[in-house]
């Protein structure tokens, strides 16, 4: 007897729909799938059978062949396990097969035959939904997942209570109502926490209305990644497109929290400088994984100890800065992933870390100052619109008052930005003036200059002006790259 | 006598030499020397030669007690610059954000006042008093190696633009290396050139005392900028206060020790809001944040305050601190 079921394999953050196939028929018992499985999904032979058994179901006792179709591509992981459970059952006549239609079925399972959730559920769905089907038999933890993707989800704890709802004995539980959007905000850090640091907290005002790129330097210990990390808290919680968008890639990644369903708030991450290319951009030996520029797409990457990232690495940020996406090409496979980032840099100023703080002695050379700074291309820099030196403050500012609290700031982000979005600060003679008076003194080179004109107008549109006045540009002045770091 | 055949020959043997040996292997190194066609490639290069015996050899130099046999010069400006007073700004190459900020400060005032800065083209202090220098004014550096040679690479834009403005000089031909020992030779030449000699930071033991040592030796005048006196930093400066040196605490200073009068720029009187930031900067180096709580502004208004200052040169800011510009007087 032949039965089949339907599920989806991840390329990249594309499903591709595949077909079980089990082919039950007389001779040796034995069980072989076949159909490019990788290692995970042979060892779902193990799996199956002992999970068969847990839910007190008959392990056919004749020679049982599984295909994977299209036999062509590349099937990696253990979301294999579930369909290829309930393709056996459908063709030993334990599941009616006609209650297979209009499903599929994505999940790992355990030896007592218990269901885990795999990463990818949402995209799994989103491809039944492709494919004209309306339901989803997955995990009980990946169905609020799978509800998003406009697909019913039949989510189940254990082998059992799956097969007890093909045979239509009973319904599955209903997933839990989503969270409450503003519970989630709740959960990243509040920009009352930072003390003191007036400078770099208007600095991250402005880069969240504009949407800038942030560059931070200053002394370890100073609150640069504390303020990096408050930055999605200032930040609009993302729309339903771009929530399902970033959502899907980090369901692929297996980095949503267990239970969560649309990801609303812009993620945050924050890559060690030992990260390589492919960890950054995306990539892998056989199949293509989004990288953590994709994991913060619509968000905040954060890259402390700038200049300690290998070179290569950063070069390779410059295409998704650019383009908001990166496309990654191997023999093998070749995919693109979203990655539209605002990035926030943080790096020392020098090697050991003592400039810029009064208390110790910096024992750097001229040359290896130079030669730290030198492994940020100009090219790079130039993607930075706000740069800032945060020095060490001082004792008492820290036993200060707590500054405004993050909501308070992000009604102010919120209705800047709705501004912009109306049409920009318009430019008026007298602040070109100054623009044309700085570009000449200091100098200021063409990219620069549009820099400047940028910041400005987000500064215009902060104090709620229809103009860029003089004030605007010479504060989006005191923002730009310093001397140093361009020569 | 030839200085150019002393001075290949010196180059040739890497010796330090002033005068005409009287060796056969000089004789025969200058029977082989082909002058002419020496000259006529330093030309091609768009490098002059001034031999000691020169009328425009620079005239302070001429009396120290070892004058090198001549000078290659590379730039455009004309040998006459060396009529003009001259003031050497010299200075540790690992020097603080104060110290570079002060000596461009006191280069550009002193240029601005038709001063001649000179300098060794170094890192730290030399960089920052040609760069304040070719703002307002003219600038000489002296090098250790060949004046072709660009060192160190890292102001290899900032050498082109002082051979734009003023002059690269250098008693070694074209394509000699830096070593070393040709340091302390060139800061004679430094000292030398100059009526005075501002040392700007040094540590105890800095190239930049070898020169204030050379500028007494030829009775020129010593100024240091007194520093912290916990910093390292400051130890060679403060050392060369305590002997005698003259403190320089404005600008004046140093200009009232060559005799220049200074030609003040037209003060512009600030706005009240920026006088009030610059008077709060002017209590001692801030952080902007430390500023906003000492006006009262908020963080967008200082920053606003700042970068107008910065702009006509009022304060200036380094690693995240700023502080008020040179005092005239």
């Amino acid at each position: 007897m032949l039965a089949r079921t339907v599920t989806h394999a991840l390329v990249g953050i594309d499903p591709r729909r595949v077909e079980v196939e089990a082919h039950i028929q007389g001779g040796v018992p034995a069980f072989a799938i076949v159909g490019l499985a990788d290692r995970a999904c042979q060892e779902a032979k193990a799996r199956v059978r002992s999970s068969v058994a847990a839910a007190e179901l008959e392990w056919p006792g004749t020679r049982i062949t599984i295909n994977l179709a299209p036999a062509s591509l590349r099937k990696e992981g253990s979301g294999f396990d579930l369909p290829i459970a309930l393709a056996v059952l459908a063709a030993s006549y334990q599941v009616p097969a006609q209650s297979l239609e209009g499903h599929a079925a994505f999940g790992e399972l355990g030896l007592d035959g218990r269901l885990r959730p795999v990463p990818g559920a949402l995209v799994a769905a989103e491809g039944a939904r492709h494919a004209g089907l309306t339901h989803l038999v997955c995990a009980a933890e990946s169905a609020p997942e799978v509800a998003l993707a406009g697909v019913e989800p039949v989510g189940v704890r254990h082998l059992g209570e799956a097969v007890s709802y093909l045979r239509g004995e009973h319904e599955p539980p209903e997933p839990p109502p989503p969270d409450d959007d503003f519970a989630v905000l709740a959960c990243v850090p509040d920009l009352a926490d930072v003390r003191g640091q007036e400078r770099a907290r208007r600095a991250l005002e402005i880069a969240a209305t504009g949407g800038h790129n942030l560059l931070l330097a200053g002394p370890p210990g100073t609150g640069k990644t504390m303020l990096a990390r408050r930055l999605p808290g200032l930040l609009p919680l993302l729309g339903d497109d771009a929530a399902l968008e970033v959502t899907r890639i980090h369901s692929v990644c297996g980095t949503l929290p267990v239970g969560a369903c649309l990801v609303r708030v812009p993620p945050f991450r924050a890559p060690h400088h030992s990260s390589s290319v492919a960890g950054l951009i995306g990539g892998g030996a056989g199949s293509l994984r989004p990288g953590e520029v994709s994991l913060a797409h619509r968000g905040v990457l954060f890259l402390d100890e700038f200049p300690e990232f290998q070179r290569p690495v950063l070069e390779a940020l410059r295409q998704p800065l650019e383009d908001g996406v990166v496309s990654v090409a191997r023999v093998a496979a070749r995919a693109v992933f979203p990655a539209r980032i605002q990035l926030v840099a943080a790096m020392n100023l020098c090697p050991c870390g003592a400039r810029g703080d009064a208390a110790v002695h910096c024992a750097c050379t001229p040359e290896r100052i130079q030669r730290y700074r030198e492994k940020l291309s100009r090219a790079l820099l130039d993607r930075f619109d706000l740069a800032l030196t945060v020095p060490r403050p001082r004792g008492h500012e820290l036993a200060g008052p707590p500054g405004e609290r993050s909501s308070v700031v992000r009604a102010r982000v919120l209705a800047a930005r709705a501004r912009l979005r109306d049409g920009p600060p318009s430019r008026t003679p007298s602040g070109d003036e100054l623009l044309e008076r700085a570009a000449e003194r200091l100098p200021l080179s063409g990219r620069g200059h549009a820099r400047v004109a940028r910041v400005a107008a987000t500064i215009a549109a902060l104090a709620g002006s229809d103009h860029v006045l003089p004030e605007h540009v010479a504060e989006a002045l005191s923002y730009r790259l310093p001397k140093e770091h361009g020569e | 006598m030839s200085e150019l055949a002393v001075a290949m020959f010196a180059a040739s043997t890497d010796s330090h030499l002033l005068d005409e040996p009287r060796s056969a292997r000089f004789e025969r190194f200058r029977a082989e020397l082909d002058e002419r066609g020496v000259v006529a490639e330093l030309e091609r290069r768009g490098i002059r030669w001034v031999a000691r015996g020169d009328h425009l050899f620079p005239a302070r130099l001429r009396t120290i007690h070892d004058p090198p046999p001549g000078l290659f010069v590379r730039g455009t400006a004309a040998l006459t610059v060396f009529d003009a007073p001259c003031v050497a700004v010299v200075g540790a190459r690992a020097c603080s954000a104060y110290g570079a900020a002060v000596a461009a400060e006191l280069s550009r005032g002193l240029a601005r006042a038709g001063v001649v800065v000179v300098s060794g083209l170094a890192r730290g202090i030399d960089g920052a008093a040609h760069r304040g220098a070719l703002e307002t004014g003219r600038t000489v550096a002296v090098l250790g190696c060949g004046v072709d040679r660009d060192y160190p690479r890292a102001h290899r834009t900032l050498a082109a633009s002082i051979a734009e403005n003023g002059l690269i000089v250098s008693e070694y031909p074209p394509g000699v290396e830096p070593t070393p020992w040709r340091f302390p030779a060139r800061n004679r030449i430094v000292a030398g050139l100059c009526d005075a000699t501002v040392v700007v930071e040094a540590r105890e033991r800095s190239g930049a005392l070898i020169t204030a040592d050379l500028a007494l030796d030829e009775g020129r005048e010593v100024l240091a900028v007194p520093g912290e006196i916990t910093s390292l930093l400051s130890k060679g400066t403060n050392h060369l206060l305590r002997l005698g040196a003259t403190p320089v605490t404005c600008l004046g200073d140093v200009l009232a020790v060559v005799g220049v009068e200074p030609s003040r720029p037209a003060a512009t009187a600030l706005e009240p809001r920026l006088e009030a930031v610059r008077a709060a900067v002017a209590d001692g180096p801030s952080a902007a944040d430390e500023l906003v709580r000492k006006t009262g502004l908020s963080a967008g208004d200082i920053a606003a305050a700042l970068a107008e200052l910065e702009l006509v040169g009022a304060v200036v800011q380094a690693d995240g601190l700023y502080r008020v510009g040179m005092p005239m007087s």
